[in-house]
C-alpha cells in the first residue's frame, strides 16, 4: 500500500475543485468598480535636501543656474525647448492661412495687459528666465533659465523686474530651498495671470494655496499638487491653454486618469460624447475670488475714484464676477488665434482665441469656458490690434498718454501706427480645468434639461431640447449637424 | 347651461369624430379654426423641413415648448362680451371656449368634480369614515383640514357649500361643486331653503344660518388660468374665494401680470395690456402646459428648477399638502443644497426626486387620457394579431377636446374617480427591472412582494405629519400636532415610511411605502358627526384665552398656559370636562374617536445608490419589512384609533401601546389567508421558534449521548485494555465511492453553515448576506448532481443494494448491532457484523441510510428546491404552502441532518483507532478482524 499513501491528496484537490469551481462561475461577484483614477497619478518622487549640496554666495540667478547645472547637466537643454521658457510654440498652421504661425506670449497679444512688447520689465516678472530686457534676449543661453522660479520655495525667492531675483532675495537660501515644484511655485504666476490675484483664469487663484473640497476637489479633497497631473518630463509640462497654444498637442484629460465611461449610469455615460466632462463638473467659476470678466481699455487715464475691481486710471474700466456661470461652446480641443496684425472689423468682436468645434464635429464637445471681453486699442487707419507701451519707458502707465504709448513701442512690437487709434470690441476664450467641483456637487440633469436654462439649445445648434428632440447623433430631425 | 356630464363611462369614447363635434353645444368660431390651421401648419413644417421651420418659428424648446403656440386671445365675459366693455369678470368657459371646448373639459375632470357626481348618504363611500358622503374633496372628511361638510338633514351644520368653496377652493380649480349643487343643477338657480346647506352659510360670530345669495357671489368656472399660465396668482384667487367674490376668482388669478389689477369688489381691466384688436399677446398671458410648479399649487411642494434652496414654507398651507401628509417633495434639488436643517447634510447629495432630477414633469405621467402622445389603449382593447394601433387621435381634436382627467394611481386617500385608478405607468412600464438589478438575487421574488417605491422611497426628509389631535385645541383654535422626522437635537432626520400591503393595477399585492397619520377627535350624536369646529373652541377658548374651568383642570404647573405635556386628555376628569362643555352646547353624547388613515409614497424616489440595497435590512432580525411606525406619543382619553384602510391599502398590522404611553403601529407579515396578501416569511427575519428549538434540542442530545458513549468507551477502555486484534486490509471502498462520499462531506457542511447564515443573518455579520445566498445555491446544485451521480452509480454498478436492508435476520443482526454498541463495544467484544466488499454497511448503518438516503435527503432537495422556486414558479410554490411551510421544513431536516453527522462522525469513531475508519473512507482499505474469517474477502482487486 506504500505507493499509494499520498493518492488521498489527489481525491482532496479534486473534492475541492468540484465545489470551488462552481462557486467561482456562479457566484456573482460585486460589479468592479468603474475605474481606478489612482492608477493614472505617478508616485511622488521623494524630495533631496539640497542644503548640503550648495554653499557659498551667489551674486546672480545665472550663478544659481550654474550650480544647478553641474549636476543637472540636461535640464538646461530641456529647459531651452520649453514653453516657460521659450514664451512661443512651435509653427502651426491656423485654419485659413496659407502659412504656419508661432503662438505665445513672445509674439503674440491678448485682450488684459494686451502685449510684452516693450513692457518687458512688468511681464517678463513671470517667466522662467532672467532679465528679459528686449528683442534682443538670448533664448539659447542656458544659464538664463531660472531654475528657481518653479524649484524654490516661494517663502525664500520671488521675482522682479525683467524677471530678475527680487531685491533683498537670499540666493543660497532660495537654492538650497528647491524640490519638486509645488502650488505655490505654480500659483505665484498662474494665479495672478493678467496682472492680479484671480484676474486671468476664472478656474486658477489664490484660493488654491489652501484649498477646500468646494475649490477644486482634487486640489482640496484629494491634496493634489499642480504638477500631478501636469505630468512634466524633461522640462516638458504637461498641458495647454488656447490662449497661448492653438493645438490640443500635450493637453491633459480627465481620462488620463478617469474612466472614459465612469458614471455607473448609462444615461450620464452616453454623454461623454457630446459634453466635456469639465461642462457638469465645473458648475462654476471663480468660487472663491471673483475673476476678471470684461475689460473697458478705452476708459483708462482719467481721474475717476480707482478700485482694484472696478476702475484703475492705468487699466481703464472693470468688471469681476465671482460664482459666475461658465459660457457653453463646442470645442474640439483646438483653437483659431488672432495673430499679431491680422486686420479687425472694428465695429464687431474680435475673437482672439476662437475654440474650433461644431454640432457636427464629431470631436467637439460642449465645453466651459469663461469669456472675457475686452475694449482694447486698434490702430483706426490699418485696423489692427495695437500693443501699447505700458510698463516700459515713457509708458502709458506713466504718461497716460496713448498717441506716445503706440509711436513709442512700434519698433518693439514690430506694429506700424498710423497716428490714429480707436478702441475695439474683442473676447478670449479660457478653458476651465480647474474648480472640479466633488461630484456631489456637479451639476444634474434639470440644470440643462427640462426647465434648466444653462445651456441655450439653439445657439448650440439643436432643435431643442435633446432630451426631447435626440442627440446630435440621432437622425430624429435629420441630420442635426448640417 | 348644460347640466354637468355624470357619466364616467370607460375611457374610449375618446375619438371625437365629425358628428360628436357637430353635436357639441358649443358653436366654434373663426378663432378656431385659425388656430387649428396654424397648429396643422406647424406639424406639417415639423414633418416636412426635419423641424428647422419649427425651430425658427415656434421656437419648440423645453421651457417654451407650447407658449408660442397659443395665440393672442380676447378675454371675453359671462356674456361672451370682451371684458373692457363692461369690465365684468372674465370667464373662462367663454374665453376659453372659443376654441376649446370648455363643457366637455369641465365635464370630464376629477379636478372639478372633487366628489361632487359621487355624493351620497354620509358611510355611503366604499372606504373612510362613516360620516363621509363622497370619495373626494367635496364630501370627504379629513381629520387635518377637519371641517365637515354637512349633509342636508344634519341639525347641526358644519360646512355650507358656500364656505365649502371659501375654504376649500384653494385646492379646488372650479367647476363641479363650485358651480353646480349635489342635484347638479346650477347653483345660481337654486332656490333659497332654510335647511338646504347649500343655499345657507353659518354666521361665524352667532352660529345662526343666513342666508347665500349666489346670485350675488357668483360661482367658480373651472379655472383654466390657474394650470394653464406660467405665473398665476394663487394668493389673490384664494383670497377671492375666501371673500366670496366666486365669479372673479379667475380674474384675481390674472391678476399681477398688468392685465387687471384690484381686490374684491374692484377690479379693473388694463386696457393697455390689450392690443388694438383686444388680443393679449402670449408675452403678457403666457397660456402654456400646465407646468409641474401649476400642480404645486394645491399638491405639495414642487419644485423644478435648482434655484436657490427648496425652503417648505408653512406645511399647514393648501399647497403644501401632499408635503404635509407624507414628506414628499418633487423637486431636482440635491438635499445637500436645500434650506433645511438636515441631520448629516452634507452626505445627502441624493435629489429630493430622481424623476424631477431628470426633468420628468408632473403631466409626464399623469397625462390627460386622450393624449395621443401618451395614452395607448388597453391591450385587451386591441385585437391580438395589433402590437399597436397607429390609428391616433388627431392633435387637433385633442386641443379642441382635451381630456381633462388625468392619468393616476391607486393612491390611498386618493380614492376620488377610482374609475381611473391604475391608468397611470408604474414603475415597471418604463424601467426594466431586469436590467437594472443584476446585483439582486430573487428579482422576480422581491418585485412580487416589494413595490419598486419600498426600495426606491427610502426615506422621506420633509417632515410628516405624525398624529393631530382634536379632542384638545391650542390657544389660537387649533390641534395639537407632531411631526416626524424632527431629531432631538432639532435637526430634521427625515423618517422610514411603513411598508403596507398594496393592490397593485395587476391585482397582486405588494408592499409599498406609507406614512401613517394618527387622529383622534370628538364624536357626537347617532349617526355620529365630527363635532364642529365652532363648537370645540367654544368649549375649549373664551375669546383667545383658555376658558378658566379649562385652563384650571389642565394646567398642571400652574403657570397660566397648557404646555405640550398639558395639553392632552389624559384623565377621565378631563374627558368628563370638555364632553361637558360640549354636551352643554348641545351635542349629543361627546366622545372621543381617533383613526389612523395611510398615505402613499410614491414620489421622493432615489436611485438605486440611495435606494434599500444592504440584505441584512429586510433579512435580519429588525426587518424593515415589520419594523414598527410611531403614530403618536399619547393615546388622548386612551382611545385606541381604528385603522383606515380602503379597496387598495390594507392595515394588517396591530396597534402596540408601549409602556411609555407611545402607539406604535406594527406591521404583520402572516396574516390570514383572506386578506389576498400571500403571507411573508422572510428568510433571516421569520423563523418557528419551536422548530429551532426542537431541532437544537435533538442536535445537542445527540453530541451529549455521543460525548457519553465516547466516555464510557474511554473508561472501559482504561480498564479493560483492548487485545490486539488480528487484521488484515480489505479493498471496502472504491475510488468514485470515497470521491463521492467527501464531496457530500465538504458540500453539506458547506451548505450547513451558510444555511445557518441565512437562518439567523444577525449572527453573522461578517458575512455578506447575498453572497452567503448565492453560495448556499451552488452548494446545493452541487450536492443534487452528486447525489444523482453516485444514485446512477450504485444502480448501474448493483452497489445499491449495499444499502437496502435485507428481511431476512434484518432485526438479529440490528439488535446484535445494537446491543454491541450498547454493550460489547465497552468490553472490547468483537463486532457482530463483518465487513466485506460486499457488504460493507451493517443492518443499523442501512437502516440509517435508508431513512436518510429516501427521506431527509430529498426532502431537503425538495424543500430547498421550491424555496428557491419561489421566484420560478411561484404558483407552484404557494400551492405547496409557500415560504412559511417550507422553510422551517428545511430547516427542521437541517437540524436532523446536523445531527446524523455527530452521530456519524463518532461512530467512525469505533474503528480498532478512532481514525481507522476514517482512514478507510480516504484510501478506501479497511481493517477487518481476522477472528471469525469470512470468504468474501477474497473479492479484493
Amino acid at each position: 500500500m506504500k505507493e499509494f499513501k499520498y493518492t488521498w491528496v489527489f481525491g482532496l484537490v479534486a473534492t475541492v475543485l468540484l465545489v470551488a469551481l462552481p462557486l467561482v462561475a456562479f457566484v456573482e461577484p460585486d460589479p468592479a468598480p468603474a475605474d481606478d483614477a489612482w492608477s493614472g497619478v505617478a508616485p511622488t518622487p521623494a524630495p533631496t535636501d539640497h542644503s548640503a549640496l550648495l554653499s557659498g554666495t551667489f551674486e546672480s540667478g545665472p550663478q544659481v543656474t550654474a550650480a544647478c547645472l553641474n549636476c543637472h547637466e540636461e535640464a538646461g537643454q530641456e529647459m531651452l525647448r520649453s514653453t516657460h521658457f521659450t514664451w512661443e510654440s512651435e509653427p502651426v498652421l491656423l485654419p485659413g492661412r496659407d502659412e504656419t504661425v508661432t503662438i505665445g506670449k513672445k509674439n503674440q497679444l491678448n485682450n488684459f495687459c494686451i502685449g510684452i512688447a516693450g513692457n518687458w520689465s512688468k511681464c517678463t516678472t513671470c517667466h522662467a528666465g532672467y532679465d528679459w530686457q528686449d528683442n534682443e534676449y538670448d533664448f539659447s543661453n542656458a544659464e538664463n533659465v531660472d531654475c528657481l522660479a518653479c524649484h524654490a520655495d516661494t517663502g525664500i525667492y520671488g521675482k522682479g523686474e525683467y524677471g530678475n531675483p527680487a531685491e533683498g532675495v537670499d540666493l543660497l537660501a532660495a537654492a538650497q530651498s528647491v524640490g519638486r515644484p509645488t502650488r505655490d511655485n505654480c500659483g505665484s504666476c498662474h494665479f495672478s495671470g493678467g496682472g492680479g490675484n484671480a484676474v486671468k483664469h476664472g478656474d486658477l487663484d489664490g484660493s488654491f494655496t489652501f484649498p477646500s473640497a468646494e475649490v477644486d476637489v482634487h486640489m482640496g479633497r484629494l491634496d493634489f499638487q499642480c504638477v500631478d497631473c501636469h505630468r512634466t518630463e524633461d522640462h516638458q509640462i504637461g498641458g495647454h491653454m488656447i490662449s497661448v497654444s492653438a493645438t490640443d498637442e500635450n493637453a491633459i484629460g480627465c481620462t488620463d486618469c478617469h474612466a472614459s465611461a465612469p458614471h455607473d449610469n448609462a444615461r450620464l455615460d452616453a454623454h461623454v460624447a457630446t459634453v466635456a466632462c469639465e461642462s457638469c463638473h465645473i458648475p462654476q467659476g471663480a468660487v472663491r475670488d471673483a475673476t476678471k470678466m470684461a475689460w473697458d481699455w478705452s476708459t483708462a487715464g482719467q481721474d475717476l475714484p480707482e478700485d482694484t475691481h472696478t476702475y484703475l486710471k492705468i487699466k481703464g474700466s472693470f468688471v469681476y464676477e465671482e460664482n459666475f456661470v461658465p459660457t457653453y461652446a463646442w470645442f474640439n480641443g483646438n483653437a483659431d488665434r488672432y495673430i499679431l496684425g491680422d486686420t479687425i472689423n472694428p465695429q464687431e468682436t474680435t475673437l482672439i482665441n476662437r475654440p474650433l468645434g461644431a454640432i457636427d464635429d464629431p470631436d467637439a464637445r460642449i465645453t466651459p469656458f469663461k469669456v472675457h471681453e475686452a475694449i482694447q486699442p486698434y490702430d483706426a487707419v490699418y485696423n489692427y490690434l495695437l500693443i501699447p507701451n505700458t510698463a516700459g519707458p515713457g509708458g502709458f502707465w506713466t504718461e497716460f498718454d496713448w498717441q506716445r504709448a503706440f509711436e513709442s513701442n512700434q519698433e518693439n512690437s514690430g506694429l506700424a501706427y498710423s497716428g490714429e487709434y480707436g478702441f475695439a470690441p474683442t473676447a478670449m476664450y479660457w478653458t476651465m480645468s480647474h474648480m472640479v467641483a466633488p461630484k456631489e456637487r456637479a451639476l444634474q440633469c434639470n440644470a440643462c434639461h427640462g426647465e434648466g436654462t444653462r445651456l441655450d439649445w439653439q445657439a448650440l445648434g439643436y432643435p431643442g431640447d435633446p432630451m426631447e428632440w435626440g442627440s446630435r447623433f440621432q437622425t430624429i430631425v435629420g441630420d442635426a449637424g448640417e | 347651461m348644460k347640466k354637468i356630464q355624470q357619466t364616467r363611462g370607460p375611457l374610449f369614447y375618446l375619438r371625437p369624430g365629425v358628428n360628436t363635434r357637430a353635436t357639441s353645444g358649443l358653436t366654434r368660431g373663426p378663432l378656431f379654426y385659425m388656430s387649428l390651421a396654424v397648429v396643422l401648419l406647424l406639424a406639417f413644417a415639423v414633418l416636412v423641413d426635419g423641424g428647422r421651420v419649427a425651430a425658427q418659428e415656434a421656437e419648440p424648446d423645453a421651457e417654451a415648448a407650447g407658449a408660442p403656440m397659443h395665440p393672442a386671445i380676447p378675454l371675453l365675459d359671462a356674456e361672451g362680451e370682451h371684458v373692457l366693455s363692461e369690465g365684468a369678470a372674465v370667464s373662462t368657459m367663454t374665453t376659453c371656449g372659443a376654441c376649446h371646448d370648455t363643457a366637455f373639459i369641465a365635464g370630464h375632470s376629477f379636478h372639478a368634480d372633487v366628489g361632487l357626481s359621487g355624493l351620497g348618504t354620509p358611510g355611503s363611500p366604499d372606504a373612510g369614515l362613516p360620516w363621509d358622503t363622497s370619495p373626494g374633496l367635496f364630501g370627504k372628511w379629513n381629520p387635518l383640514t377637519y371641517r365637515y361638510l354637512s349633509p342636508a338633514g344634519d341639525s347641526r351644520v358644519d360646512l355650507t357649500t358656500p364656505e365649502w368653496v371659501q375654504l376649500f377652493g384653494a385646492r379646488h380649480v372650479g367647476g363641479g361643486p363650485a358651480i353646480y349643487s349635489r342635484d347638479v343643477l346650477p347653483l345660481t338657480e337654486t332656490t333659497q331653503a332654510a335647511d338646504s346647506p347649500e343655499t345657507q352659510r353659518v354666521n361665524p360670530e352667532t352660529g345662526a344660518p343666513e342666508p347665500w345669495d349666489w346670485q350675488a357671489s357668483g360661482t367658480v368656472e373651472m379655472n383654466c388660468f390657474l394650470c394653464h399660465t406660467g405665473q398665476p396668482n394663487n394668493e389673490a384667487r384664494t383670497a377671492a374665494l375666501q371673500s366670496g367674490a366666486f365669479s372673479w376668482a379667475a380674474t384675481a388669478t390674472l391678476s399681477g401680470s398688468g392685465l387687471v389689477e384690484g381686490a374684491k369688489g374692484d377690479w379693473r381691466w388694463n386696457a393697455d395690456a390689450f392690443d388694438a384688436q383686444g388680443n393679449v399677446a402670449p408675452s403678457t398671458l403666457d397660456i402654456q402646459d400646465p407646468s409641474s410648479a401649476n400642480c404645486g399649487a394645491c399638491h405639495g411642494v414642487v419644485e423644478m428648477v435648482n434655484e436657490g434652496p427648496v425652503a417648505l414654507g408653512d406645511l399647514h398651507a393648501a399647497e403644501a399638502w401632499t408635503t404635509r401628509t407624507t414628506g414628499q417633495v418633487y423637486s431636482g434639488e440635491r438635499l445637500l443644497n436645500s434650506a433645511l436643517n438636515l441631520e448629516d447634510k452634507a452626505s445627502l447629495s441624493r435629489p429630493w426626486d430622481v424623476h424631477a432630477e431628470r426633468a420628468l414633469n408632473c403631466s409626464d405621467c399623469h397625462y390627460s387620457l386622450n393624449n395621443p402622445i401618451y395614452f395607448e389603449g388597453a391591450d385587451a382593447n386591441r385585437p391580438d394579431h395589433l402590437l399597436f394601433d397607429p390609428r391616433r387621435l388627431d392633435l387637433g381634436d385633442y386641443l379642441y377636446r382635451p381630456l381633462h382627467e388625468f392619468a393616476k394611481g391607486q393612491s390611498a386617500q386618493g380614492t376620488l374617480a377610482p374609475e381611473l385608478d391604475n391608468s397611470l405607468r408604474r414603475c415597471e412600464s418604463c424601467h426594466d427591472v431586469a436590467a437594472s438589478h443584476q446585483w439582486l438575487p430573487y428579482k422576480e421574488r422581491h418585485t412580487a412582494a416589494l413595490s419598486c417605491e419600498s426600495c426606491h422611497a427610502p426615506a422621506l426628509y420633509a417632515p410628516a405629519q405624525e398624529s393631530i389631535d382634536w379632542t384638545v385645541l391650542t390657544v389660537d383654535g387649533t390641534a395639537a400636532e407632531s411631526w416626524r422626522g424632527s431629531g432631538s437635537d432639532g435637526l430634521i432626520t427625515g423618517y422610514e415610511p411603513a411598508l403596507l400591503a398594496r393592490e397593485n393595477g395587476d391585482g397582486g399585492m405588494a408592499l409599498a411605502p406609507y406614512n401613517l397619520i394618527a387622529s383622534w377627535y370628538w364624536i357626537y350624536g347617532e349617526p355620529a358627526r365630527p363635532a364642529p369646529l365652532r363648537d370645540l373652541r367654544a368649549a375649549w377658548l373664551d375669546g383667545d384665552a383658555y376658558a378658566p374651568e379649562v385652563l384650571a383642570a389642565f394646567d398642571g404647573n400652574g403657570d397660566g398656559r397648557l404646555g405640550d405635556e398639558e395639553l392632552r386628555i389624559d384623565t377621565g376628569a378631563k374627558e368628563a370636562l370638555i364632553a361637558g362643555r360640549l354636551e352643554a352646547l348641545g351635542l349629543d353624547n361627546p366622545r372621543i374617536s381617533g383613526s389612523v388613515q395611510p398615505y402613499s409614497i410614491n414620489h421622493s424616489v432615489a436611485t438605486g445608490e440611495w435606494a434599500t440595497k444592504e440584505c441584512t435590512e429586510c433579512h435580519g432580525s429588525a426587518s424593515r419589512v415589520t419594523r414598527p411606525m410611531r403614530l403618536a406619543g399619547y393615546v388622548p382619553g386612551g382611545v385606541l384609533p381604528t385603522l383606515l384602510g380602503d379597496d387598495s391599502t390594507q392595515l394588517h398590522g396591530e396597534l402596540q401601546l408601549r409602556q411609555d404611553g407611545t402607539l406604535y403601529y406594527q406591521p404583520q407579515t402572516n396574516v390570514e389567508e383572506e386578506s389576498g396578501l400571500s403571507p411573508l416569511y422572510i428568510l433571516g427575519h421569520n423563523s418557528v421558534d419551536i422548530v429551532d428549538w426542537a431541532g437544537l434540542f435533538i442536535f445537542v442530545a445527540t453530541v451529549a449521548g455521543a460525548s457519553a458513549h465516547a466516555g464510557m468507551r474511554y473508561f472501559a477502555a482504561r480498564r479493560h485494555p483492548p487485545k490486539e486484534k488480528a487484521v488484515r486490509q480489505v479493498y471496502l471502498f472504491g475510488v468514485y465511492e470515497r470521491l463521492w462520499h467527501w464531496l457530500q462531506t465538504l458540500v453539506i457542511f458547506g451548505l450547513l453553515f451558510t444555511g445557518l447564515i441565512i437562518h439567523k443573518p444577525d449572527q453573522f455579520g461578517i458575512f455578506a448576506f447575498r453572497y452567503v445566498v448565492q453560495v448556499h445555491n451552488v452548494l446545493a446544485a452541487i450536492l443534487v448532481a452528486n447525489a444523482a451521480l453516485s444514485a446512477f452509480y450504485h444502480l448501474a454498478s448493483g452497489e445499491i443494494q449495499q444499502f437496502l436492508p435485507r428481511p431476512r435476520g434484518f432485526f438479529d443482526h440490528a439488535f446484535a448491532e445494537a446491543k454491541y454498541y450498547l454493550q460489547g463495544i465497552f468490553r472490547g467484544e468483537p463486532l457482530p457484523f463483518k465487513k466485506t466488499r460486499r457488504q460493507k454497511l451493517n443492518p443499523l448503518q442501512q437502516a440509517t441510510y435508508f431513512v436518510l438516503l429516501n427521506v431527509l435527503l430529498p426532502l431537503q432537495a425538495l424543500t430547498g428546491i421550491f424555496m428557491w422556486g419561489a421566484q420560478r414558479w411561484p404558483s407552484l410554490t404557494a400551492s405547496l404552502g409557500g415560504l412559511p411551510f417550507l422553510a422551517p421544513l428545511h430547516t427542521m431536516v437541517a437540524w436532523l441532518l446536523a445531527s446524523f453527522i455527530v452521530m456519524h462522525v463518532y461512530l467512525t469513531t469505533t474503528g480498532r483507532t478512532p481514525t481507522t475508519y476514517t482512514r478507510a473512507m480516504i484510501t478506501g482499505w479497511d481493517e477487518v478482524e481476522v477472528v471469525a474469517q469470512s470468504g468474501e474477502a477474497k473479492g479484493v482487486s
